[in-house]
């Protein structure tokens, strides 16, 4: 079980009990699947973590805080069937831990794994043009936008494209 | 690859039952991309829905500890169908589901051994108290089999599909 450590995190693999707090964040507005989201869609899309994993080996990790042991996101590779290229992605789940740069944090190290561990020859991250909280981090981060790049079908994002770290 | 741990494998007469793996994947997407899945997908099934639908079926298998089996016939690689224990977290009881992606097997009783198979590691080895089998009332092949399993419709039992037609058959402890 691949495993990441930064300052103030561990990334780990998802695990059965991460669901309560995966599901307050898709019922939630800061979730594109809204407060209206039905538990059975929000629980398809939790069960496909560990399918990616099991499918790719490799998938999204779980960040967990150090100093409390929280689960409040999930970051990192993820190349579902039908998108055109590999994506590093970062989500926080608890609005609580929002702004304080455990994003940013996550984002670098699974970036940083998909490129040396995995050895992705590029890597892009697909975001909402009215996210901007994201394009901030993408932009931290040293990714640019990439007109020449195509979004997957379903969304109709900017494709920002990552560079390995110096 | 991350492999899942401690999967049963389950064994019948011409049939070998067990965990779904990768290499399954074109085979499960060619069948939720096919006509033949018309009973069991959304109508507007593509190659994203389809990746989320196969993890689901991997999922399953972390989240619950059980799931569906993906079945060959013994000694062929070839994946047939998939077919036994199935729970989303919405769903009023769990089911015993089964799909056939290989239009070549049918008729041939492969399903209804399967399916046997996976009913009975539910009902025996995981030790449900009972078990049932949402069914479409066009999905006629689906019913014959249900029927033949010994399971009979439940008019009084819930489905998940809200206002859509969904027949419920309950299967009986045991071997009929």
């Amino acid at each position: 079980m691949t495993r990441l450590d930064t300052p103030r995190l561990v990334l780990r693999h998802p695990e059965p009990g991460d669901w309560p707090a995966y599901f307050a964040y898709c019922a939630s507005a800061r979730s594109p699947l809204g407060v209206d989201c039905p538990e059975g869609k929000a629980w398809t899309n939790f069960a496909a973590f560990f399918g990616h994993w099991h499918l790719r080996g490799f998938g999204r990790f779980v960040l967990t805080r150090r100093d409390t042991g929280a689960a409040i996101g999930h970051a990192g590779p993820f190349r579902p069937a039908g998108h055109p290229e590999r994506e590093i992605t970062w989500t926080i789940w608890d609005p609580a831990c929002e702004g304080q740069g455990y994003a940013f944090e996550a984002a670098v190290a699974t970036r940083d794994h998909a490129f040396r561990d995995l050895g992705w020859p590029t890597a892009v991250s697909y975001i909402d043009p009215a996210n901007t909280r994201s394009q901030r981090l993408a932009a931290r981060l040293g990714a640019v936008i990439d007109p020449a790049a195509r979004p997957p079908a379903d969304f109709p994002a900017e494709v920002w494209r990552h560079r390995r770290a110096a | 690859m991350t492999a899942l741990s401690s999967t049963p494998t389950l064994t019948t007469a011409r049939l070998t039952l067990r965990a779904p793996q990768a290499a399954d994947w074109p085979h499960f997407l060619a069948f939720a991309l096919s006509d033949r899945s018309s009973f069991v997908r959304a109508p507007d099934i593509d190659e994203g829905k389809a990746w989320r639908g196969f993890g689901h079926v991997i999922g399953m298998w972390v989240l619950r500890g059980y799931g569906q089996f993906v079945f060959h016939l013994t000694g062929q690689d070839r994946p047939l169908g998939m077919c036994g224990p199935w729970h989303p977290v919405d769903w009023p009881e769990a089911e015993i589901g089964w799909s056939v992606w290989d239009e070549g097997c049918e008729g041939q009783g492969i399903a209804q051994e399967a399916a046997r198979a996976a009913r009975d590691h539910a009902l025996g080895t995981l030790g449900w108290p009972t078990a049932v089998s949402y069914i479409d009332p066009e999905n006629h092949r689906s019913i014959r089999l249900a029927e033949r399993l010994g399971a009979r419709p439940d008019h009084a039992a819930a489905h998940p599909f809200a206002d859509e037609p969904c027949l419920v058959y309950r299967h009986p402890r045991g071997a009929p």
